[in-house]
């Protein structure tokens, strides 16, 4: 909503300038976005009168203009086709200044002497599309007689600033003029004067008969008929107020519609009554499928929900949306049908949004408008088509339905509204803060019973009035308190969400950065580093790469990695904490599962000037989460099966990771064939389920006595087929030990010269105690013998 | 008695000792002097052409020179060490300014360091944190925070929807409406819902589809705004500076009322005006209110015992706004040119005011 200063004085007189105008508009609840100042960059612009014009000698499309700027005459050149003597026009005179930093010097077109330049209203900081038809391609004419050499602002109602009103949905109330002139009393006090409606009514009573077929589509309809207007240009300061509301100009009747609208919040409809097809309005839902062609000339298929008004036959309207072809004010109208009425808000809401229609009108509608309103605008638009189209009022109205324009009545109390807001208001003060608002307060004893009238009915409840109060009265006024709890109770993290923050901050302590990636993706990656082949679909996605939810952490880390590395960063290791979404069919709630996802990829810890570095590889990617189960203490609980099968990974250098007997994550390097799709060198991913992780509870840390004897290793040495996992080694050993094995620690692995080729060998240190006593070699033999038992059984050859 | 073959003898020992250079030669000396067949034993064996009276002298006179030789060639080891510890620093000593063995650290994400921070301050005053569902129902996202399906306020936000009744939660206020249905309008609730929302928006510098809200939410039976704002004030002062002051302003909000738009103070130019602050002064950072009473009454609260009030922030804006980033779209992208920038931690003093 736009409100112009010049017109809001039209309804409350203005004594303040207009920034502590909006200021206060703003900080009472209605944030002005902007304020358009058309007086900004304009400078030494007046009235001239053009004496004479003449065509310039050496140029078809220049005439040469004898303008009267009031203390001198003035030979300005001027291009535009509309120019003719003995008109009013706007001069910007030598030394002035336009919007758009335009300077006007005295210059010399194709040999003759301008001094100054006529103004089209574009020049003068009107937007294009809100210049009316008649002077879109040419200056501006006054259409009547003005003071030559006056200043022009004020001449064509400019001399004005214009807020933005940023309105929240539920202040439908000042989408109106009348509605800020009653926002400005409540913040400044003063008196909102009403327009004028005297119109006289002529001896021919209103001939057009209204029923509403369904009240539950449209509460109330009221209609009145003016006739023999005479179609023309509205007068100019209707003209500009519409222009500077954001609202181009047509012809007077439409104006009128228009301007009404902005005055009241009321949108009116004109029809030409002797288009109508009928002398009767029936307002109905639509027909399912039912056609109508509206004033765009499209044809529309309409719905149940639709509401339509019609002649009794077919609609002439799709109700506060659009009109329909036939009916519409055209040049030729003679005679107009002024509808007033109150639709059904979510219809409109429906209808508009479904065909893409929203409108000044609509926008109104859809919030519902005041009762209290319906009949003034009526009452408005005969008044000023009487006035400013020449027309003659039919006498009486013709209407169904009921307006609700008593109001209601909201009860409170001084305490509640005290205690709601944290002070100590007196009862008296909270009367006055209403009677701003225009609201009555009838008191008993801290009883409060508060009259609402319609164009408020966003109050409801006694929390609006409490909100109204700390509103007008102003927040700066609110005291500072804290809560005072029943029950005190400690802040703290829960376990889970403690040991994830331990989990981040071990990561990045070891190098790796947090990312943070877009839950939605693209089908295609959305069924990779997964076995699920679908993820849940978006009905409306904005692009093809945003259309699905994540199954996996991955293929957005990838990205990341492809994206730095084209940035000359060829080492890079991050990681995400992020939520994976599991699909049970797209009509439910998917289940959310919290991931652990990174990615390492180049050299991590360079010194290269000391030639050492750790390889961002398989086993650094293992060794960064062995840390985090090992900070989780479930690193005894871990194990790591070779997997094949995810077309993303390498065959042979992907784990599934196992907590237990749980599969909660893989980790591995990508495939070569995805790394060169990519464009990838060597990288390493993994994902673990953080859920199943965090669930494991583990209690307080069990302190051991340390030990008093010494410990004692034996070192040893086997021959086993390559293709055996060092884990296969550990486990029989840890299994042939009866006791006091407390280490098995694998130092070396082998395979090259002296080896057979299919085989490697692994040297591995067992490391005995005895808690209780001293052991000796005999005891440790008594143990270490069964081992190398064991292995050899299972056909693993020991080397001396 | 004859005592000039020891006198030769320590002048002999003084010469050899003189051209010893390394520790070997001077056990060689040693040997020469002190050992079995060395000269100083050598001289004990003349003792039995001594007469009974003077051998107690000659031996003490032995065993003398034994000493001092003893003693100087301690000396001179002491001092051939003391060389050769000086010949290896010299040899040992490194260029310090050379780069030390590196351990990368990796860096927080900016979004997550403004998250813990809010975090922090909200656990101190006892508060819980809550999460939620990303995926959230119609009912909770919408209808259950006093917004029914016609309501006009729901163009406010153009949702991601996955069904009917199925779309990606545009705020993190679900939260609240869950929370507070599962206390069953009994207890009270202090909470903060931090996570990620979700809505139909086309990305630009200012515009994410996706980003993050923090919520809270305080649920007692004597709960006014003025507790709102004191809390805010202090979060303000807390996050932003000792200094700052906070303003409010009417706004709307379905799911509270009163509802209020919460100003600070800027904090980059102390509320004089400048670029952040579109030269107000003040800078837009929180949307809140008392919670409505038909949010309570749908969780099963008696809105005439308990009320509550509730705020909205989102630290992605807050970290724009912080550390001057000018494109939401960092946030997003993960270039580790920008996500490395936030490694160091961070205090309330003033950049290098003590150093």
């Amino acid at each position: 909503m736009r409100v112009s200063k010049e017109w809001l004085n039209d309804f409350i007189e203005i004594k303040t300038d207009i920034n502590e105008l909006s200021e206060k508009i703003t900080r009472g609840g209605i944030e002005v976005d902007d304020i358009i100042d058309y007086t900004a960059d304009i400078k030494k612009l007046v009235v001239g009168y053009v004496e004479e014009v003449s065509q310039h000698p050496n140029a078809d499309k220049l005439n040469i203009c004898r303008v009267n700027t009031g203390e001198e005459v003035k030979q300005i050149v001027c291009g535009a086709e509309n120019v003719r003597a003995d008109t009013y026009v706007i001069v910007c005179q030598v030394g002035g200044r336009l919007p758009g930093g335009i300077k006007i010097k005295k210059a010399k077109l194709r040999g003759e002497v301008s001094e100054g330049m006529i103004c089209s209203l574009d020049e003068i900081g009107i937007p294009g599309e809100y210049v009316p038809k008649e002077y879109q391609d040419g200056i501006f004419i006054f259409q009547d007689e003005q003071e030559a050499g006056a200043d022009a602002l004020p001449a064509v109602y400019l001399d004005d600033q214009v807020m933005e009103f940023d309105l929240t949905p539920n202040r439908k109330d000042a989408l109106s003029m009348i509605g800020a002139a009653y926002e400005t009393k409540a913040l400044f006090g003063g008196a909102v004067k009403r327009p004028d409606v005297g119109f006289v009514e002529v001896d021919d009573p209103v001939d057009v008969t209204v029923v509403n077929a369904d009240s539950e589509a449209v509460p109330y309809y009221s209609l009145r008929v003016v006739k023999d207007v005479k179609i023309g240009p509205a007068p100019t300061w209707m003209q500009i107020r519409l222009i500077k509301a954001g609202i181009r100009p047509i012809n007077n009747v439409v104006d009128i519609s228009n301007y009404v609208l902005l005055e009241y919040g009321q949108p009116l409809h004109m029809f030409d009554y002797d288009q109508i097809g009928s002398s009767e309005i029936v307002t109905r839902f639509a027909e399912e499928g039912e056609k109508m062609t509206t004033l765009d000339d499209k044809e529309r298929s309409l719905k149940s929900s639709d509401v339509v008004i019609t002649n009794g036959k077919e609609p002439i309207a799709l109700a506060g949306v659009m009109g329909g072809d036939f009916s519409e004010v055209t040049d030729e109208t003679k005679n107009v049908v002024i509808e007033s009425a109150a639709f059904n808000p979510v219809s409109i809401r429906k209808t508009s949004g479904r065909l893409n229609l929203r409108s000044e009108a609509s926008s109104r509608f859809e919030k519902g408008v005041s009762h209290e309103f319906v009949l003034p605008a009526l009452e408005r638009a005969a008044y000023l088509l009487e006035k400013y189209a020449g027309g003659k009022v039919s006498s009486g109205y013709n209407a169904d339905g009921e307006l609700d324009t008593s109001g209601s009545v909201i009860k409170t109390s001084r305490d509640f509204i005290n205690n709601r807001l944290g002070m100590t208001l007196e009862t008296a003060e909270i009367e006055e803060t209403l009677s701003k608002l225009g609201l009555e307060t009838t008191v008993n004893e801290d009883e409060l019973e508060i009259n609402i009238p319609s164009r408020r009915d966003d109050l409801q409840i006694a929390e609006d009035i409490t909100e109204e109060v700390a509103r007008i009265y102003g927040y700066d006024a609110l005291p500072t308190s804290l809560p005072r709890f029943e029950n005190i109770t400690p802040g703290k993290l829960t376990d889970e969400q403690s040991k994830l923050r331990i989990i981040r901050h071990q990561l990045e302590a070891l190098g790796l950065s947090q990312s943070i990636n877009y839950a939605l993706t693209s089908k295609e990656k959305a069924a990779q580093f997964t076995d699920r082949t679908e993820g849940l679909k978006l009905l409306m996605p904005m692009s093809e790469d945003r259309a699905v939810l994540r199954n996996s952490l991955i293929p957005h880390l990838v990205d990341n990695v492809v994206y730095n590395n084209s940035r000359q960063q060829k080492d890079v290791q991050l990681f995400e904490v992020g939520r994976i979404f599991i699909s049970k069919g797209q009509d439910t709630q998917p289940d959310e599962v919290e991931k652990l996802g990174g990615i390492i990829t180049g050299q991590m810890n360079r010194t290269d000037w000391l030639g050492s570095h750790v390889p961002a590889d398989f086993y650094a990617a293992k060794g960064i989460l062995d840390s985090v189960f090992e900070k989780l203490g479930i690193l005894d609980n871990i194990n790591y099966i070779p997997v094949e099968g995810y077309p993303e990974m390498h065959p042979g250098r992907t784990a599934e990771i196992a907590l237990g007997e749980s599969r909660v994550g893989f980790v591995g390097e990508l495939h070569p064939k995805y790394e060169k799709d990519h464009d990838l060198n060597q990288t390493v991913v993994f994902e673990v389920n953080l859920d199943e992780l965090l669930d494991v509870k583990l209690g307080s840390i069990e302190y051991e006595v340390l030990p008093k004897y010494p410990s004692i290793s034996r070192d040893i040495a086997l021959v086993a087929g390559r293709d055996v996992p060092v884990s296969t080694l550990v486990d029989i050993i840890e299994g042939a030990a009866k006791k006091y094995l407390v280490d098995v620690y694998v130092f070396d692995v082998y395979d090259g010269e002296h080896i057979e080729d299919d085989k490697k060998s692994v040297a591995i240190r067992l490391t005995y105690l005895n808690k209780e006593e001293t052991l000796t070699d005999e005891a440790v033999e008594d143990i270490h013998q069964p081992v190398l038992e064991a292995l050899k059984v299972e056909g693993f050859v020991l080397r001396g | 008695m004859d005592t000039s073959g020891m006198s030769q003898i320590l002048e002999e020992f003084k010469a050899s000792l003189e051209t010893v250079e390394d520790s070997r030669s001077l056990q060689d000396l040693k040997v020469q002097y002190l050992g079995k067949k060395g000269k100083v034993t050598g001289l004990m064996k003349e003792m039995k052409n001594l007469s009974k009276e003077e051998r107690p002298e000659y031996g003490q006179k032995v065993n003398e020179l034994r000493e001092s030789i003893d003693s100087m060639i301690n000396e001179k080891s002491e001092a051939l060490e003391a060389a050769a510890l000086e010949e290896r620093l010299a040899n040992e000593t490194l260029d310090v300014t050379l780069p030390g063995r590196k351990f990368n650290i990796g860096s927080q994400h900016p979004i997550s360091r403004i998250i813990e921070d809010i975090e922090d301050f909200f656990l101190g005053l006892g508060y819980e944190i809550q999460e939620g569902y990303e995926v959230e129902t119609d009912y909770y996202n919408f209808e259950a925070l006093n917004l029914p399906k016609s309501h006009p306020a729901r163009d406010m936000q153009d949702s991601f929807y996955i069904s009917e009744e199925i779309l990606l939660r545009t705020h993190t206020s679900p939260v609240q409406a869950r929370v507070l249905e599962e206390r069953e309008g009994k207890e009270a609730v202090k909470i903060i819902c931090p996570g990620k929302v979700y809505r139909r928006d086309s990305d630009d510098a200012t515009h994410s589809h996706q980003f993050t809200q923090i919520e809270g939410l305080v649920i007692d039976k004597n709960i006014h705004m003025s507790d709102l704002k004191g809390t805010l004030e202090l979060f303000a002062k807390e996050i932003f500076g000792s200094e700052r002051e906070i303003r409010l302003r009417p706004s709307f909000f379905p799911f509270t009322e009163p509802s209020v738009e919460v100003d600070i103070s800027c904090f980059k130019c102390k509320g004089k005006g400048c670029n952040v602050c579109k030269n107000s002064g003040w800078i837009e950072i929180l949307g809140a209110g008392m919670v409505h009473p038909n949010v309570l009454e749908m969780a099963g609260y008696d809105s005439r015992e308990y009320s509550g009030f509730a705020f909205g922030m989102g630290p992605d804006r807050v970290a724009m706004l912080k550390y001057g980033i000018e494109d939401i779209r960092h946030l997003y992208t993960n270039d580790l040119r920008f996500i490395n920038q936030f490694k160091q931690t961070e205090d309330g003093g003033e950049r290098n005011e003590s150093l």
